[in-house]
């Protein structure tokens, strides 16, 4: 039986009126308690998540101390904990959706064991707020007296403390009721948990800062920005037009000058503007930070401001004023901030004798953050001589308007400057990665698997799987020294004459059941993320590359789809989706599989599963293997014409492969060769995930996970056009199919290097695709752009990536839907699942991103231990792919980096090129035009750089203290680069034509790759410091878009 | 200031109610002795009075007068107190004049008009504090009217709003619950024979969920249902017992 009381608030409306608004207010004689001491569980309606039961003491938090310290209620060794409803209310009230979200997910975690109690719906620990009672006393009173409730609830057998910062209520409740215990929050840390070590200094360092902000704003010096406006006025603003809501960028290379808000949302709609808008300075950014959701005021066009486009590097702020600036843009100022981005930050302590410099207050120290965006961020702390060395977590808390710099706190260590580890974890929290190891929990849902008693197929699912062991002939083609394999082929003909083609993808689904524990955390790392040399998986090992890992002659559950195919124009007759026991005959590797295709059987001495068999069976095996592969790469060849047919794009992007001696030592750099099996693979994998698309769309219209890619902005192409012009072609990119054309015919027989380009250009100027929920867009938005197929998603790579799971679950319970059997699987609302695949493109984003930052580290520690002057390596052919007003940007094709080479030196020198060709410094001036660049000295010799000639740089490491280490470009020849050896051969060819030096630039680029492949072969020992990155062609692709896509810099596009 | 969350993670709506759950609901019927019948119903804090004329005959221009059956006229009006802000209401404005056509057609499907034709029955509602759900409240009022002025009905007409927050349906919504712009659902229903005298909704709603929406406004006019019975059944013991003495 409900209660009503009602509530009477007195709200001020937006005119400045009091309004008396009259509130009913419910109460009941029971809401669930949670506890597992509860005496009538079946009264309290206990479900969801209990409470442990082997905890000392409950703990309840006052409100102030959830709204202060809930990063440290976040540690899972603190347990028993009782978030009152009260508490809670007051988070979402003073301190917004970001906090307040932060501790509903620590509620809905099974893994933290807190529970939130209903006070307030409550009939006996509800108290109305008396007349003249303040709000924060009232609050202090409630949960008190719920505590008191709740610990006569559960027979007075569980100590309860209450944990408060309120001195007073110390005082007043400390001995009121027997059992319940009132403590500050400092003196609970230290008397219960004096050996959580990170918890004492993160709550020391949330105390010291808040003193801090308390002590500041008692001064109220001067103010150092302009107030924000309230949110009200924002948004009212925003809606009539005269505020502009966006995303604030930082440009990396000029953060304390240039940023721009990126239009969001139904302001760009009624404005006209289409560009983003420049915020010029500090002050115009008025204390918004990189991510931050901002409102923007425009500023009149006689203070619009244009964009520099000379390269200049960071320390250096004003150097570029000198410059003019290209054609002014909107320009605005920041007004107010609608929704915080701050996240934890990687930091490096100032040198020793900068400290000194910043003088007096030595407990307050400006700590530099090692992303470029990211204002510098003042800390107090004592550590400051101890953490000199280190790269630092902290926290930014408040950014007052008298201050210059945000305020802060120290939360943890992270390891030295410039040791790899150190450097891999700054990577890994600035992308906000966790990499904890797999709990005891999710351990202990693993199936078992070791030697003594080994995974076996057991008799029930035999029954309800089509068993394939016997039929089929399935093989796995991977890279070398791969572990988790989860897709496999495979091809035979049918009595009827016509053919079937199968893929069997790794039944995770199976072991990973939903909203178990292992579900649960490989939700929240949603893929497995690659490093350059390691990799974080999402699921733990023993199914990785155990139990799901599709390894050759051992028994595996897989998800199969199946095609029959007709015998000569490979039309698709039938399909079967469904759960299959197979057996992989074969595990490939690329290599092998691309000799068996070319006749070339002598491979067969490197496939392990050959090397046991006497002669004659040998020899047909290999002819059913052999048949099976061409087979397989004859119907790719036919699905991809079909498909290019549509326009499918191909892209290019090199990738680079660290190979590392045994030291760990960067040992060289190796880009990766493509191989026609690859696209074999790889377009197996996009028919499967394509015609899983249709299957799972067609049951389940409006909660399917499908992936998109959407259509390129036409704006963005203009420097790709341009660019080609430069070479003399031209570029249609009105539709994938004319630009997958004109990229095809835009090929320079004499400069291969062009075509790749070009393709990465366009790449660039793509957007990404994502992975969506089919009832967020309309039908005809489904379309993935790149691939040319109206309906794509993502279904071959379970064991990687969580998107996969979520297909694999929809499948099957459409099969099941099917068979009108019921649907087992709970799956997802559209609602989650958009929520979901908004996570999952986050955490893609952020493994891309970690992954292109750690391939840097390795390109930078590779160079660092190389003098530049001496060693040969360092020296590179690199192409001009732009031109800025003081340098070039050089893509060099031998290491796939990119990076700028200045024209004009830090003292104003020019290059100029004598007749030999070496560079020199000299005094003089820049031109530049739109597709070159002229460099004239004083004494009037010039020299001129064109985009895509091709030049010789020398490649150095800029070593920085508190940022990553770059790479540094100096052009050191205008003329294309060549081997000592080649040079000899070719005696005397800087008087030939410049075709023919082109010509010879790229036989010693083959010369130069054929000799890699032979290094390869010889360290083969070193191929188990290999990764297994990407496992297929397509795969590889994916991620180089993704990666080229998400390049930092393209945020500063030109 | 975050937005106000309409169900908490726990199942909880703003003012301590699950989702299913009706506010309080209390009524008298007999109110006026001047007027053929009267009630008043307080669904939580939104309180509406009915007062039923009738049936008699056609008052004003003859020609309105059906033949084989009565006419219906209602209407509606609300205090200018009923609201946080004080506001002057004048009679005949778009929203009382729909909220009057409105009340006629869930009358004139569940009154047997076709027992007096040639007649009138006037129904009044006034609203005195409005707080979400008006509509349901002045149905119920005027149900309990109706039936205390003794004119034949089918069954009882009993109404309820329904809302659809975070993908569960939320049964009588408050004005908290509607000011923030969701889907809301009104729904008047014959509770013996299910049948529906009057669905309305505002906003869009997809309609895969319409059917759940409905439902839970089906059983939340049960519900009202079972409570007015209960009011009736108490009004005519009360009524017996002074007739008998």
């Amino acid at each position: 039986m409900l209660q009503k009381r009602e509530k009477v608030l007195l709200l001020r409306t937006f005119h400045g009126r009091t309004l008396r608004i009259v509130r009913e207010h419910y109460l009941r004689p029971s809401v669930p308690c949670n506890s597992p001491l509860c005496p009538q569980p079946a009264a309290c309606l206990n479900d969801g998540k209990l409470l442990s039961s082997d905890v000392t003491h409950y703990v309840i938090p006052d409100w102030k101390v959830v709204q202060d310290f809930l990063e440290i209620l976040e540690f899972p060794e603190l347990k028993g904990i009782i978030f009152m409803q009260t508490a809670c209310q007051s988070v979402q009230h003073q301190r917004g959706r970001r906090q307040y979200n932060k501790l509903r997910n620590l509620l809905k975690d099974a893994r933290h064991d807190c529970v939130l109690f209903a006070n307030e719906f409550q009939q006996y620990c509800y108290l109305p707020r008396e007349r003249g009672e303040s709000m924060e006393k009232w609050q202090t009173r409630s949960i008190y007296n719920a505590a008191v409730w709740y610990y006569h609830h559960c027979q007075d057998r569980m100590p309860i403390v209450m944990v408060t910062e309120d001195e007073g209520a110390i005082q007043q409740y400390g001995s009121e009721t027997e059992g319940v215990f009132v403590i500050s929050f400092k003196n609970y840390l230290d008397n219960f948990w004096p050996d959580l070590e990170a918890a004492h200094e993160l709550c020391d360092s949330i105390l010291q800062s808040r003193q801090e902000r308390e002590n500041e704003s008692q001064e109220s010096r001067g103010k150092e920005y302009p107030e924000h406006l309230p949110l009200e006025v924002l948004e009212a603003g925003i809606k009539s037009g005269r505020y502009i809501q966006g995303i604030l960028n930082v440009n990396k290379h000029r953060a304390q000058m240039e940023a721009f808000v990126r239009l969001q949302g139904a302001s760009s709609k009624d404005s006209d503007l289409v560009s983003d808008i420049l915020i010029h300075g500090m002050k115009a950014r008025n204390r918004s930070i990189h991510g931050d959701v901002v409102a923007v005021e425009l500023l009149p066009k006689n203070e619009w401001k244009g964009r520099t486009a000379a390269l200049c590097e960071n320390d250096s702020e004003d150097k570029a004023s000198g410059e003019s600036p290209s054609e002014p843009m909107p320009t605005g100022r920041v007004v107010g901030i609608l929704q915080k981005n701050w996240r934890d930050y990687v930091v490096t302590f100032p040198s020793k004798e900068e400290v000194q410099s910043q003088g007096k207050n030595a407990q307050k120290i400006v700590v530099t953050p090692w992303d470029y965006r990211i204002p510098k961020i003042r800390i107090s702390t004592q550590q400051a001589e101890a953490l000199q060395d280190f790269r630092v977590v902290v926290r930014i808390d408040s950014w007052e308007s008298t201050s210059v710099y945000p305020n802060g706190h120290f939360v943890r260590v992270l390891g030295r400057i410039r040791d790899l580890e150190g450097e891999i974890a700054t990577i890994l929290v600035e992308n906000s990665i966790s990499v904890v190891p797999f709990s005891e929990a999710q351990m202990c849902e693993m199936p078992v698997n070791t030697p003594e008693s080994p995974w076996k197929v057991s008799p029930e699912e035999e029954k309800v799987r089509r068993d394939l062991r016997k039929t089929h002939l399935v093989f796995s083609i991977d890279p070398k020294g791969c572990e988790d394999v989860d897709d496999t082929l495979s091809v035979r003909t049918l009595n009827n004459g016509n053919l079937e083609l199968g893929v069997h993808i790794a039944d995770v689904t199976y072991f990973v059941a939903p909203n178990s524990y292992t579900d649960i955390e490989a939700r929240t790392r949603a893929t497995t993320c690659y490093l350059a040399d390691r990799r974080y998986d999402m699921l733990p090992s023993i199914l990785s590359a155990g139990l799901c890992s599709l390894l050759g002659g051992v028994d595996r559950y897989a998800v199969s789809v199946m095609w029959e195919l007709d015998k000569t124009s490979y039309e698709i007759k039938k399909v079967w989706y469904g759960r299959t026991i197979i057996r992989s005959t074969y595990k490939l590797f690329y290599e092998a599989a691309q000799e068996l295709l070319d006749g070339n059987v002598s491979v067969i001495d490197d496939i392990p599963e050959f090397k046991d068999l006497d002669e004659k069976s040998r020899q047909a095996k290999l002819e059913e293997l052999v048949w099976a592969i061409g087979k397989l790469t004859d119907i790719a060849r036919h699905i991809r014409a079909k498909r290019d047919h549509c326009g499918a794009l191909e892209l290019e992007g090199v990738e680079v492969r660290v190979q590392l001696d045994e030291k760990k030592n960067i040992h060289d750099l190796i880009p990766k060769q493509p191989l026609e099996v690859h696209e074999t693979v790889a377009e197996c994998m996009i028919l499967a995930n394509h015609w899983v698309a249709k299957k799972i769309l067609e049951t389940f219209p409006h909660q399917a996970l499908l992936r998109r890619h959407p259509p390129p902005h036409q704006e963005f192409f203009s420097e790709l056009r341009e660019c080609a012009k430069a070479k003399g072609f031209s570029i249609d990119t009105r539709s994938n199919k004319t630009l997958a054309d004109s990229l095809d015919n835009a090929n320079d027989p004499s400069d291969p290097i062009v075509n790749k380009l070009l393709r990465s250009m366009a790449t660039q100027a793509m957007s990404n695709a994502l992975y969506f929920s089919t009832g967020s867009c309309a039908e005809e938005e489904f379309h993935h752009y790149g691939l040319a197929l109206d309906k794509y998603t993502h279904f071959t790579s379970p064991i990687r990536r969580y998107s996969d799971i979520i297909v694999h679950r929809l499948l099957m319970a459409a099969v099941s839907k099917e068979n009108k059997m019921e649907i087992k699987e709970n799956l997802f609302n559209h609602k989650d699942l958009e929520e979901l695949c908004r996570h999952i493109n986050n955490r893609n984003r952020a493994a891309q991103h970690s992954q292109k930052q750690s391939t840097e580290l390795f390109q930078c520690m590779y160079f660092k231990d190389r003098d530049p002057e001496t060693e040969e390596r360092c020296i590179s052919d690199g192409v001009i792919y732009s031109i800025r007003t003081n340098g070039v940007l050089v893509f060099i094709p031998r290491f796939g980096i990119k990076g700028a080479a200045y024209l004009k030196n830090k003292d104003g020198l020019v290059i100029s090129c004598g007749p030999d060709s070496l560079s020199e410094w000299k005094p003089g001036s820049l031109q530049r035009f739109q597709n070159k660049i002229t460099s004239t000295t004083t004494g009037g010799d010039s020299v001129t750089f064109h985009l895509f000639d091709h030049v010789t740089v020398r490649i150095s490491v800029q070593a920085s203290r508190c940022h990553s280490d770059t790479i540094r470009l100096e052009i050191i020849s205008n003329k294309p680069y060549m081997t000592a050896d080649t040079e000899l051969s070719h005696h005397g060819p800087l008087l030939l034509k410049s075709e023919l030096v082109k010509e010879v630039t790229r036989s010693v680029e083959e010369a130069q790759l054929a000799q890699e492949g032979k290094v390869n072969t010889i360290q083969e020992e070193y191929e188990e410091y290999c990764q297994t990155k990407g496992r297929s062609l397509y795969m590889l692709l994916e991620e180089i878009r993704d990666l080229a896509l998400l390049d930092v810099s393209s945020s500063d596009r030109m | 200031m975050a937005g106000l969350e309409l169900l908490s993670d726990q199942g909880y709506r703003v003012d301590g109610r699950r989702a299913g759950e009706l506010r309080k609901i209390q009524a008298r019927m007999g109110v006026f002795a001047q007027a053929d019948g009267s009630a008043y119903i307080e669904q939580g804090n939104t309180k509406a009075l009915a007062v039923v004329y009738g049936p008699h005959e056609i008052r004003g221009s003859r020609a309105r007068a059906l033949p084989d059956r009565a006419l219906v006229n209602c209407q509606y009006s609300s205090a200018t107190f009923s609201t946080g802000e004080r506001k002057r209401r004048p009679h005949g404005d778009r929203k009382s004049c729909e909220m009057g056509l409105q009340l006629r057609q869930t009358f004139e499907a569940a009154i047997l008009t076709q027992l007096h034709p040639r007649s009138q029955i006037d129904i009044y509602v006034q609203v005195l504090q409005a707080d979400g759900g008006t509509y349901a409240a002045c149905v119920n009022a005027a149900t309990l009217a109706v039936l205390d002025a003794g004119i034949p009905m089918r069954d009882f007409v009993c109404a309820c709003s329904a809302g659809f927050v975070d993908s569960t349906a939320l049964a009588d919504l408050s004005h908290v619950e509607e000011a923030a712009g969701g889907p809301q659902l009104a729904l008047a229903l014959l509770p013996a024979s299910g049948q529906i005298a009057l669905l309305e909704m505002d906003a869009r709603l997809h309609e895969d969920h319409l059917e759940q929406v409905l439902e839970a406004a089906a059983r939340a006019a049960r519900d009202v249902h079972t409570l007015l019975d209960r009011v009736v059944r108490q009004h005519v013991r009360e009524a017996s017992i002074l007739l008998g003495d």
